[in-house]
This record gives C-alpha cells, structure tokens and sequence, in this order.
C-alpha cells in the first residue's frame, strides 16, 4: 500500500501498480475474461516463491481425471492474510473448490482467483491475481 | 518373534513416542504463533514510522499560485477530488494497519469528515468521482475477490449500488458525464489500453462501451463538460505521458489532439468547457484555451503558475471553476539529498556536488567513481550519472525516459547493468561506464516480471538477480534471447539481495526465514560450477537488516544496515568473517549510527570498507 501512496501522480500509480503488485504480469499469461470453477482433490502443494501452485485432480465432462495447475500468489501474500502453508498440506487429498483464470495457452492451467478450502474458508487472491 | 510380542513392543514404543510426539507438535503450535505474533508487533512499528514519515494534509493553491489554506488532518491520502460544488472533497485515506483505503468526504468549510466505506482488510477503494449535482459518489473497490464501480450517496446516508463488474482488476474510474448519464473509465496492461463510458441507468445488464483501444497504455479520461469529448493520458513506447483529446463515442474519423508537450497528471476541464488544466513535467501548473464547438481545437498551452520550491506540492485536482488547485505538500517538507561520503566512526569525509534529487550512490569497484540516480525536476526523468571523485566531474550515462532500477556496477567497472522498465516489461540493460557506445540487452525473465540485479560474479560469468523473492543466477554466455535463469535459492521465504564473496565462494543474502516483516543476513554456500547452491548455511545478524549487504574486497569483513523499527536511525553494521576453509563470521557490531530517513536509497561501501556513501535528505527550502 506504501508503494502507492508514494508514487508521485495518480496515473503512474495505475501505470506500474500492474507491473509491480505481483511477480509478473498477469494478463501476459492469463486471459481474466475466460474463467473456470473446479472442484477437485487437491493432490500437491508447492508452497514456495514467486508463486504458490496447487495441483489438482478434477473430472472433466466426460467422466475422465484431469490434473490441473493453479497458480496463486506468494506465501508472504497468504502469510498476511493469515492463511499458512499447513492450512493446504492438511487439505491435500481433500476437495477443494478454486475459482481460475484460464492460461492463454489454454493448458489446464489458470490463475487462482479464489479459493475455498476444505473448511469452508474463502480466500480471495484479487487485486494481485485479477 | 511371535505376532503378540511384535504388537506389544510396537504398542510399547507408541506409548513412549506419543507424549513425545505430542509435545512436538505443541511447541511447534507455540512457536509459529510466537513467530506470527513479533511478526505482527514488527508490522506495527514499522507502519508507524511510514505514518510519520509520509503523512501530510490536503493544501489549496490560488490560480496565482499562492497557498489559500489547508483541509483534513494529518493523514495517509491517496487520491482527493473537489465536488462540482466546491463545498467538499473526496477522500481515499490509506490505513497501514488495516491494509486497506477508504472513502472520505471533507466538508471544506468546517472540516468535519464523513466515512463513506469500510472495506475488509486487503482490500480498498480508489478512483472516486462526484455526480454532476454533488449528491453522489461513483467509486471502485474489491469486494470478496470481485473488483466493481458501486454508486453512494455522498452524505454518508443509505447503501451502495453496485453497477458494474469488473473481471479483472485496477480498472481506472476517473470521471462522470455533466449530464450525469454517463461514467468513463481506462483499463491498460501489456496488450495495451482502453478507454470506456457506462451508463449509470442502465440495469444489472449495462455493458461498459469501448471507446477507443490502442496499443499504448491510456488512463485518465475526463468528459468535456457538454459530454462530446474525452480528455485522457496516453503513455508512449519511450514512457512519455501526453494529454490528448477525443470524441467520447467510438469513431474512426477523427484524429485525437494532442494538447500538451508533455504531461505528469491527468487533464481537467473548467466547468464551461474553456480551459483545460495539468501539471506539466517541469511542474508548472499549465492552461490550454480550448473550445469544443464545432469541433475541438485549442491554443498553445500557457503557465498558470509554478510553484517556487525546488520539491513542489504534488498537485492533485483542480475545482470546476478553474480557481482552486488541491495539492499534498511532502510530508516532511521539501527535501534535497547530497551526496555524502563517511568513514568508518560516521565522520563526514566529503560531499559529493550540490543538493538534488539523488538515490542509490554506489562506488566503482577501484572506489574513484560513483553511480548515482539524478532526477531531472524539469524532466521528470530520473537518469543514471557517473561521478569522478576527484574532480567532481559529472557525466551522464543514460538520457530516456524509462524508470531505472537496480543499477549495478560490473566487477571491472567497465559496465552499468541495470533493470529497465519498458511498457509493463523490465528487462536487464548494460553498457559501458564511460559513456560510450549503445545500451545492450542482458536477460528478460517471465513477461512483465520484475528482475533486479544485485551482483555479479567475481569471474564475470554469471548475473545475481532478486526476483519475486527467490534469487536467480543468470549464466552471462550465449545469445541474450536465450538467456535462462538458475533457481539460486527457491522457497516459501523471501530471499533477496544476494551477493558474492570476493572468492566467488559464499553468497550473503537477507531472507525473512527466521522473522516475518524484518529479514536477517544469511550466508550460504555458491558452485560457480552450477550457478546453484551447494551444502552450508551461516546466519550472521541477529537483530534485523534493512539493507546494504556488501563484502570487504580482501573477504574479510562483511557490512550491512541493521533495522530498527522504532526509529529513522540508520545503522552501520559489521562483522569479521572468514571464508576458508569454511565461513565463520562474529557477532556483528554497530560501526555508526546516522539520523534517517534516508527512504529508498540503500547507501554503499567502498570495496576497503572505509568509506561509506548515502545520498542524506537536506531542506530544499530556498533551493530552485
């Protein structure tokens, strides 16, 4: 929030605050107006930076198991929000709903925008994953 | 052994293991909410010394220039907006503790302020803008992961009305028609910008209008009071920022105009749709005549005023009347930095030129030069110099308008690399400390994702880089297109500022490993061979670093500044180390204290470890 109280105009604010709020660009990679909700077993944490990533087990349409990748923002983002790295190891192998940005590369992939864990908490990762 | 016995014994060691087990696991527990809870207690004392050192209140400017008076109390403010009617101001205050921004409104006449939103923590509100007749707030915010414009009335009374969604976020709200049928509003990233209008009748359903779209980041747009134009701010490939204006519906006839020669704010209209203000890269308060009927033209922009202080209040709106010009003074006061250089107690041993606007001084590695960030006031375009020592000669090594950071001295002091920020990209440049020759490109990481150098090895082959709080090594070999980053160090902490011992042997950096929100200075193994970390790991502060992190070129003393959360005061610190056969270091001391702030720039060390350079606020008072 520092960052932007000392930037010295009200645009430059809104110029770099999309280059500097996370560790790349997100609409580089992530198309925000193509959004997919799963439900699934989440199967693997790396909790570690730039970015956390969850994997994923979801049956698609057709009744067959897809492993997808969700990225999320960094441990210290989730630290200050009081949500830890145990909060998601003791979720692995339970179902976890998370709400993606789809990958431009359209991979089964996405940008985590939320997440609802096993105990029914909801974690936004909006701005910096939006 | 028979199947009973196996299960008694195995039920034996479950018994004995289990207390043990358990009390693990509870001083586990104990632990990490002992780490949670000094890390909470440092949060708080380092964001009450932001408070102090960048709240400030609200001022008004005459169109002469003069000071008329002040508004609101001392406070963290982000955007402010005159109503239509002159009699209030919206506010977004910034509340550390919180982590959030909410709206204000100021009554100008008694002061008396009105809460308008409380948002939930992490999230907040920006771009407030007034309804024509001064009875309503039309504003953004984030609610539950959900970026949206809602509508308020202003008084603080009833509830708000969301009227649109955003699916991504940072959508830049910014004004709302004289009619008040319409909202405008920009949204930009790496592919680019757009300018959009929205009904604010228009039920659940409305969709945003697009307006114009290009490749180039715009922001800002304002309607021109009879609502057939819209004045915005587009950013170029070269970073500069212009004033231009267009028709507020989708057309491809008209050409935009370009109003200003250059630009560091948005434009505003006078009510009557006679002049149009901004704030022009020198500073001075600008005026365009111009005339919407029957198409738009305008005359050469003037200078209203320009404020005498060498560090102007940032100005920040403008009344509809054209009268009346908001501001938000530095909130210590208008500051200059010299260049000071100290030795080893914290005497001064010279300074370094005249009083500017100064960052990041950093000694060549044979300690006769010095890198230096200067900002051009009349510019507003920070370059890098060099500075001769001897001779105080000054030469300047870059000339664009692309911010800058991380500038880094090559071990041989024959190359600047630095970080290059290019329309939402920030690759590594370099070139060639004496000036000569064209920039040539290093490394780009992810698109759009920050990579800072912090050093570079002793045998030249390889770049230290902090990114997204891991450190990278960049092998310096093949085609720079090609370049790929090692993973130095990865993981759930962040890792920053690695540097390497003169032997090319240890890499000292700060992680938060050990004390969320401080950061201590860490020393571990680097295989010149990999790019990678090897075995071993050496902590060597133990009360915080802020910064500075620097080995003495024999590798026998390492420096850093320590932290101190409840004041300015900088520290100095250094501690004897050995690097063979195995790194050993002692308990580090203070060498010498200085009064702060010193804010962004970090200070540096000459390679003997003798001399000791910071760029030291002074008053700008009485300085042009």
């Amino acid at each position: 929030m520092i960052r932007r109280i000392l930037f010295s105009v009200a645009f430059a604010v809104l110029a770099l605050a999309q280059g500097t709020s996370a560790h790349h660009n997100m609409t580089a990679l992530f198309d925000f107006n193509d959004r997919v909700t799963l439900n699934g077993t989440l199967t693997k944490v790396d909790w570690r930076n730039p970015h956390a990533y969850l994997t994923l087990d979801v049956k698609n349409t057709g009744g067959a198991m897809e492993s997808w990748s969700a990225e999320g923002p960094s441990p210290t983002w989730f630290r200050i929000r009081d949500v830890g790295k145990a909060d998601f190891e003791s979720s692995i192998g339970k179902s976890l709903t998370v709400e993606l940005s789809r990958a431009r590369d359209h991979s089964l992939s996405g940008l985590i925008r939320t997440i609802t864990l096993p105990n029914g908490r909801v974690v936004s990762a909006c701005p910096q994953n939006c | 052994m028979k199947m009973a016995n196996r299960i008694a014994i195995a039920f034996a060691v479950v018994l004995v293991c289990l207390p043990g087990v358990a009390y693990r696991a509870a001083a586990q527990e104990l632990a990490a909410e002992a780490k949670d809870k000094e890390a909470a207690e440092a949060r708080k004392k380092r964001n009450a010394l932001q408070f102090e050192n960048n709240a400030t209140t609200i001022v008004f400017y005459d169109r002469t220039g003069k000071r008329t008076g002040s508004l609101g109390e001392r406070t963290l403010y982000g955007e402010t907006v005159l109503s239509p009617d002159g009699s209030r101001v919206a506010v977004v205050k910034n509340d550390l503790d919180g982590e959030t921004a909410d709206l204000f409104i100021l009554d100008v006449k008694t002061g008396a302020s009105t809460r308008l939103t409380t948002s939930a923590r992490t999230e907040f509100v920006m771009g407030p803008v007034w309804s024509p007749d001064s009875s309503r707030i039309a504003y953004v915010t984030i609610l539950k992961g959900q970026e949206g414009i809602y509508i308020r009335p202003a008084n603080g009374q009833g509830t708000a009305e969301k009227i649109y969604s955003n699916p991504g976020a940072f959508l830049n709200l910014s004004d709302w028609s004289a009619d008040g049928k319409f909202l405008t509003f920009a949204f930009s990233d790496m592919q680019g910008g757009t300018l959009y209008t929205l009904a604010v009748d228009g039920g659940p359903d409305r969709k945003a209008v697009e307006v114009f779209h290009t490749d180039l980041r715009v922001f800002a747009p304002k309607f021109s009071p009879d609502g057939r134009f819209l004045s915005y701010i587009m950013i170029d490939k070269a970073n500069k920022a212009e004033v231009f204006v267009r028709p507020s519906t989708p057309t491809t006839t008209n050409e935009p105009w370009q109003v200003s020669d250059g630009t560091v704010s948005p434009a505003f209209w006078r009510r009557d749709g006679k002049e149009l203000y901004y704030l022009a890269r020198d500073q001075a308060v600008m005026v365009a005549e111009v005339n919407t009927s029957p198409s738009f033209s305008f005359q050469k922009p003037k200078v209203l005023f320009k404020q005498a202080s060498a560090v102007p209040d940032r100005l920040t709106n403008v009344s509809a009347d054209g009268e009346r010009f908001l501001a938000l003074p530095p909130a210590r006061g208008p500051q200059l930095q010299q260049i000071t250089i100290f030795d080893r107690k914290g005497e001064v041993l010279q300074k370094v030129g005249d009083p500017g606007l100064y960052g990041g001084p950093a000694f060549s590695p044979d300690g006769t030069r010095l890198l230096v960030s200067k900002t051009d006031q009349q510019k507003a375009q920070a370059d890098l110099w060099i500075i001769e020592l001897a001779s105080g000669k000054a030469m300047q090594l870059t000339k664009d308008s692309y911010p800058k950071v991380s500038p880094m001295w090559s071990r041989d002091g024959k190359y600047i690399y630095y970080t290059s920020f290019r329309a939402g990209d920030l690759p590594i440049y370099r070139r060639l400390s004496d000036g000569s020759g064209d920039e040539e490109f290093v490394f780009k990481w992810t698109p759009g994702a920050f990579v800072g150098v912090t050093d570079i090895s002793p045998d030249g082959k390889y770049l230290v880089c902090d990114g997204g709080g891991i450190i990278l090594t960049v092998p310096l070999t093949g085609d720079p297109a090609t370049r790929k980053e090692i993973e130095y160090l990865r993981e759930e902490f962040t890792d920053t500022t690695g540097r390497l011992s003169p032997d090319g042997r240890f890499m000292m950096f700060r992680s938060d490993e050990e004390k969320p929100e401080r950061g201590e200075v860490y020393v571990r193994t680097f295989d010149p061979s990999t790019g990678k970390a090897g075995e071993g790991k050496w902590k060597v502060s133990k009360d915080g670093v802020m910064a500075m992190l620097h080995w003495r070129a024999d590798g026998k003393e390492v420096f850093f500044r320590g932290q101190n959360l409840e004041s300015n005061e900088l520290l100095v610190m250094a501690a004897d180390v050995t690097t063979g056969p195995t790194f050993t270091a002692s308990t580090p001391k203070v060498l010498f204290k200085l009064p702060g702030p010193l804010g962004g720039n970090l200070g540096n060390i000459s390679p003997d470890g003798q001399r000791f350079v910071f760029a030291v606020n002074v008053p700008a008072a009485g300085t042009k």
